[in-house]
């Protein structure tokens, strides 16, 4: 096994400590999660799961009940210092605002860039024409993708020290995604800036990603190293000898997260320990068939199973 | 630059083990010529999918093998190696070979004996055409 511990611990973007939301049909925590800086951080989850709730918070938006945040090294809590620290941020919400419908992307540049010291005209309009998103219409008459380009050039104008974006490629085209994942890597080339970003798309967490985390119905379900993750789940296929007692050894598959019978004398064994779990099953006399990787969201649906087994 | 680094999803070797395997190999075969300017981290990561703590942990234990070097500010290039290094390689990777064509025979259940045979089939019948083509 890999000792990850020996790595260097970063600094945290964010910390979150205890912090708790409760809503009539909702609750957010309790979530303990230090983001590290300097890295991209998937969050993962179902609709509903509490990732834009999540990024709310941390913007002040959503008032919590109990619990600590620090952002950026501050108390995000601070009211006087609001102001100074939403500067060090780009937020792009999952939904356009609608007060910018009358909007053209011009004006909503410019009413942005007032609260920015750092905003970047050249930045701006560079990212506008590798979006090819020109246009001196008003925001409500622009396709949704459209506008989801002048979005994500405002919010990468600034420079911002974290990027948080709530499903950031939702109405893009495959040109257009590509774009932006160019944009966000090259944003992360600068070495000491963080993207937290919420997505739905495993193929974006696969290429954008260093760490993920999992929420579901407002708790988290863990936080990984992508590489990590993706090389110690594996579904294991097996197959057994006649009158093996298969059904009692694979629930004790090191790791074991969930296995189904496939054929007859062959068994299929998801686990997040790969490894041990090859062993284990090599040492009890069954033969290893094949071994693959999980995909995010086979991943993700164990770790629900697991967690509404618990509840 | 583009780094032919390819990942097999099915191995079960650790991605950074993959990745380092053949860039190692890249290095020691000589594709990757003395002084080349590999990717940055985050640039080569998102071209293999994998996140930067693979690949700063590649970089990282290639550095300490010697076999590359990162200059502050500038990046990190391929170190000179030495011939005798290479030679002992080219044995390296020939093993590699054999022991994934022996883990796939195992595998399918063939013995000792029956492996041997293919071996001595595949040799036959490539060197009769090496020859072949040469002629």
């Amino acid at each position: 096994m890999i000792d990850w511990s020996a790595e260097p611990r970063t600094a945290a973007a964010f910390s979150l400590r205890q912090v708790t939301i409760q809503r009539q049909a909702f609750t957010l925590g309790p979530l303990d999660l230090d983001i590290p800086a300097g890295y991209v951080t998937a969050v993962v989850g179902a609709n509903g799961s509490g990732k834009s709730t999540l990024f709310r918070l941390l913007l002040n938006m959503e008032p919590y009940d109990q619990g600590q945040v620090e952002l950026l090294g501050k108390p995000a809590a601070d009211a006087d210092a609001d102001v100074e620290l939403k500067r060090r941020i780009g937020y792009l919400a999952e939904l356009p605002h609608a007060y910018e419908n009358s909007l053209t992307a011009e004006e909503k540049a410019r009413f942005a860039s007032r609260w920015y010291p750092s905003w970047d005209w050249s930045r701006y309009r560079k990212l506008l024409r590798s979006f090819d998103a020109e246009s001196s219409d008003k925001l409500r008459k622009l396709s949704k993708g459209m506008r989801r380009k002048v979005e994500l050039a405002c919010v990468l104008a600034p420079n911002p020290e974290l990027l948080l974006l709530d499903e950031p490629s939702s109405g893009l085209d495959p040109f257009a995604w590509q774009t932006m994942l160019a944009e966000l890597r090259r944003f992360m080339e600068q070495g000491d800036r963080t993207i937290v970003i919420a997505s739905h798309i495993p193929d974006e967490v696969k290429r954008l990603a260093d760490y993920i985390l999992f929420l579901h119905r407002g708790r988290p379900l863990g936080f990984y190293e992508k590489d990590a993750l993706f090389d110690s789940w594996r579904t294991i296929v097996l197959s057994a000898q006649e009158g093996a007692s298969a059904e009692s050894d694979l629930k004790r598959v090191p790791g074991v997260q969930g296995w189904i019978r496939s054929a007859p004398g062959i068994y299929q064994v998801e686990t997040d320990r790969a490894d041990d779990a090859e062993a284990f099953l090599s040492s009890q006399g069954y033969q290893i068939l094949s071994k693959q990787r999980m995909e995010l969201e086979e991943i993700l649906g164990c770790l629900i199973r697991g967690e509404e087994a618990r509840r | 630059m583009w780094i032919p680094v390819h990942i097999d999803e099915n191995r079960p070797e650790p991605l950074y083990h993959q990745i380092e395997s053949q860039l190692r190999g890249l290095i020691l075969g000589g594709q990757l010529a003395e002084g080349t300017l590999l990717p940055s981290i985050r640039e080569f990561a998102a071209s293999l999918k994998c996140s930067v703590i693979t690949v700063r942990r590649v970089y990282q234990d290639l550095e300490n093998e010697g076999l590359l070097r990162t200059r502050q500010g500038t990046g990190t290039f391929v170190s000179r190696v030495d011939p005798e290094q290479r030679q002992g390689h080219r044995f390296e990777r020939v093993v590699e070979a054999f022991e994934k064509a022996v883990e796939t025979g195992l595998q399918l259940q063939c013995t000792p004996g029956e492996m041997e045979a293919i071996l001595r089939e595949v040799m036959d019948r490539q060197l009769a055409q090496r020859e072949g083509d040469s002629r």
